[in-house]
């Protein structure tokens, strides 16, 4: 016991700077993070602002009952899931096909301008974003509507139009955040071994064979616990986007669990009722990550913990 | 018991001449100095200066200086108030009171009154005022605004030069309006003759003349029983009248998403004749179109004999005192200033030789006002928490004379019961709050593919019977009990 607990304080006296890098990132978890967890027990009472959390009346499952009784909770909860599945089926790999695409450019300079180009997006709010989408794809002035009909075709909805709500959503995510996501495998492109590539090429391969056999692989790692990080998304579809593109016509796609919540939660005022539905979300999106992790360390080595 | 315990004090202060005796007592001299923070509206079209004269003159004739704070989206409210950190006072809707005034957030008013001769007289000679502000259970939370709401009307009006060009009348009924929207679109083929902007809100404007709002709202012929307007024949009309625009191109496409931008271009480059928008936007634009001319249309009749526009002239947005506020007797002495005669003439005309002039008896806004809404801009006049009761004369007075007759014409057209809703205690908005959600999202889908194409008219009275799956009998029973309390209390 003796021995265990001088151990631990002299591990900290060791990586006493190291630790204390990390205190301001602890902090901000501990304070942003972990406090406001406290107020989930909101869930369970009748909340009211001014007798606080401390004199409101509990009423046990009254909330997460509501929920479920709601006609529209069923369609809420599948519009979140199918919206944040196909972003990560279609989001998920664009970087990755990105940046192979860039590691394979053999003009240095043309390959340095591409790739500051598709940052920028990401540095454009949602309500940028959304305003873009909404002038670009209107029926009667829009760009894209226009080409369509100068084609002869007939102007299409697109944001009037339940169907396309989620093609337009992960389009526009793609071209938001494909190009800032290549850093990161870029990154790990850098770090293969250029002996690998000369290898292959001793043994005759080609440049599509080194793509296959060395690059793809060296990006295996990075790539997984992108993924497990990635599987947290598909419950907690941002709200931004989602909000101002929603409309009356599309709300049979566009209404998802963030939209709900802040309508209910924040917009009237039922903040128990907000917080049971967001913590039943936040329940799913855990067993999620739990899952995926414990299937990657199945299969391979790689795992978030 | 309190209120009536008050009147009787305030009887031998008040009695004679409300205004003077209690502006008496607001002079900067006596009041002691204070700082209150307002919560208002971020309106980019007058976006608020801390330099207005609205907080000028209410400092000069109450000692308080006013710090402005915007909410900057809806839920702004909702976070100023589970902040902890509420500004003293707060420009709230009546949606904003039923939710958050019993909960607490908000001072009763009417443990005060005391304070407040100005509001007090202003409520006992306004009872319809008084009833509209007190809660089921008896508390006032807020004050709402008088006298500005002829300006937020909703009108019809339309391009008279491109109609006289064309040799077209205006048209009387929706039959009417539709061919001649069918005219008007082959002689100008890029256009789109009929345009609004307020997307699925606009059926309030249209819904009158068809006999009906879309939620619930006072029976015209009885308005002692709430009614639910997609229930109504007449719904269905308007619906089917919009599907056929949509259909042939006479409305953009894009009607759901338009907003204000989009709008003004259709208007100033002749791509749309025909539209309703708030009454102050027709000098506005005709201010703005480099050739071409609006004018004030009676709004064209839909079912029934009569054109109605929604009855207007009452406003929705007041003011309400925070209960966590440590400088509530500055909040109410600025409260009773603004219900003052003196407030009302200085919050709506500023002061002579500052903003105005009296030339021939008449009082004369100086060249800095060009148009009413510069009032707004400038001075600040007219916006969120600046006045309590405002002189609309004021407003008139910048109207060129030509811009006049849309005034003097809209009130000739109100329909007979306003879009309102009556008080809910807590318990009750917390449970129908969700059915409220539910129903909303359901008709606004369903009715935006009505119109759209995306479901058969044929199918319209499958979704009448569907509204019923949709919480409709718990929201109608709880607003019937609602007002029926309401006028008990009132009688």
């Amino acid at each position: 016991m003796d021995l265990k607990r001088s151990s631990v304080l002299r591990g900290v006296k060791r990586d006493r700077v190291y630790l204390l890098l990390l205190a301001p990132a602890l902090l901000y978890f501990i304070l942003f993070r972990y406090v406001p967890m406290f107020g989930i027990v909101v869930s369970f009472m009748d909340y009211n602002l001014f007798k606080g959390v401390w004199h409101s009346p509990w009423v046990g499952l009254k909330h997460y009952r509501t929920f479920v009784h709601n006609p529209d909770a069923w369609i809420i909860i599948r519009n979140t899931l199918l919206l944040g599945l196909y972003r990560f089926i279609f989001s998920f790999p664009a970087p990755i096909i990105l940046a192979i695409l860039f590691h394979e450019m053999r003009w240095k300079r043309f390959r340095r301008f591409v790739q500051t180009v598709s940052y920028m997006p990401y540095f454009l709010s949602s309500v940028v974003v959304s305003s873009l989408m909404l002038m670009l794809l209107s029926p009667s002035t829009g760009w894209i509507n226009k080409a369509i009909q100068s084609l002869g075709f007939k102007p299409v909805l697109f944001l009037q139009d339940a169907a396309w709500f989620r093609t337009i959503y992960i389009g526009s995510d793609i071209w938001q955040y494909a190009g800032y996501g290549t850093i990161i495998f870029l990154a790990a492109l850098a770090s293969i071994d250029t002996q690998l590539y000369e290898a292959a090429k001793i043994d005759g391969a080609n440049r599509w064979r080194q793509t296959l056999h060395v690059t793809i692989p060296g990006l295996i790692p990075t790539t997984v616990i992108m993924f497990i990080l990635h599987i947290g998304g598909i419950v907690s579809v941002e709200l931004d986007k989602a909000f101002l593109l929603g409309n009356a016509a599309n709300r049979d796609t566009s209404d998802i669990i963030s939209t709900y919540v802040y309508r209910i939660g924040i917009l009237s005022g039922s903040f128990s009722y907000a917080a049971a539905i967001d913590l039943s979300i936040a329940v799913v999106t855990m067993l999620f990550i739990y899952g995926s992790n414990k299937i990657s360390r199945r299969l391979g080595e790689t795992s978030l913990w | 018991m309190l209120v009536s315990a008050c009147s009787k004090n305030e009887e031998s202060s008040t009695s004679s001449s409300p205004g003077p005796s209690a502006d008496a007592s607001a002079t900067p001299k006596s009041a002691p100095p204070a700082t209150l923070r307002i919560l208002t509206e971020n309106n980019t079209s007058w976006p608020p200066k801390a330099d207005w004269g609205v907080w000028k003159w209410v400092e000069e004739q109450t000692n308080i200086k006013v710090k402005q704070e915007l909410q900057t989206g809806p839920e702004s409210l909702a976070l100023a108030i589970s902040s902890g950190d509420m500004p003293d006072m707060i420009s709230v809707f009546q949606s904003d009171v039923q939710k958050f005034g019993p909960q607490g957030a908000f001072e009763d008013l009417s443990k005060n009154m005391s304070k407040m001769p100005n509001v007090k007289a202003f409520l006992d000679k306004n009872p319809e005022e008084k009833a509209r502000v007190t809660a089921p259970t008896g508390e006032i939370f807020n004050l709402y605004n008088s006298g500005a709401g002829e300006g937020s009307q909703m009108i019809w009006f339309y391009r008279d030069d491109i109609f006289q060009k064309n040799n077209l009348t205006p048209p009387k009924t929706w039959e009417d309006l539709y061919e001649t929207a069918k005219k008007l679109k082959a002689l100008y083929p890029g256009s789109y003759p009929f345009v609004f902007r307020h997307g699925m809100d606009t059926l309030n404007t249209f819904g009158p003349t068809f006999g009906f709002y879309p939620e619930v709202y006072p029976d015209p012929a009885d308005p002692a029983k709430v009614k639910f307007g997609l229930q109504e024949p007449g719904a269905k009309m308007l619906v089917d009248w919009l599907h056929k625009f949509q259909e042939e191109g006479l409305m953009p496409p894009d009607w759901l998403t338009m907003d204000y931008k989009a709008w003004t271009q259709f208007i100033t480059t002749n791509k749309s004749f025909v539209t309703v928008q708030f009454i102050g936007q027709l000098e506005i634009m005709n201010n703005q179109m480099p050739e071409g001319h609006l004018k004030f249309m009676v709004p064209p009749i839909g079912s029934g004999s009569k054109p109605y526009l929604p009855k207007a002239g009452q406003e929705g947005y007041g003011l309400a005192v925070a209960s966590t506020s440590k400088n509530k007797d500055a909040a109410f002495r600025l409260l009773d200033y603004l219900f003052s005669e003196k407030g009302k003439d200085i919050q709506s005309w500023g002061k002579e030789g500052e903003t105005y002039s009296v030339v021939n008896g008449k009082r004369v806004f100086n060249s800095t006002y060009k148009e009413p809404n510069d009032l707004r801009i400038v001075s600040g006049i007219q916006t969120a928490a600046t006045y309590g009761l405002f002189d609309f004369n004021a407003w008139l007075s910048l109207v060129k004379e030509s811009e006049r007759e849309a005034y003097v014409e809209a009130p000739k057209y109100r329909f007979p019961v306003a879009y309102t809703r009556p008080s809910l205690t807590p318990n009750e908005t917390a449970a129908v709050s969700p059915d409220n959600d539910q129903i909303w999202k359901f008709w606004t889908g369903e009715v935006s593919k009505f119109i759209n194409g995306g479901r058969p008219m044929a199918d319209w009275d499958k979704f009448v019977g569907e509204l019923k799956s949709h919480g409709l009998s718990n929201i109608m029973t709880t607003y019937q009990k609602a007002l029926d309390r309401q006028n008990a209390n009132t009688k």
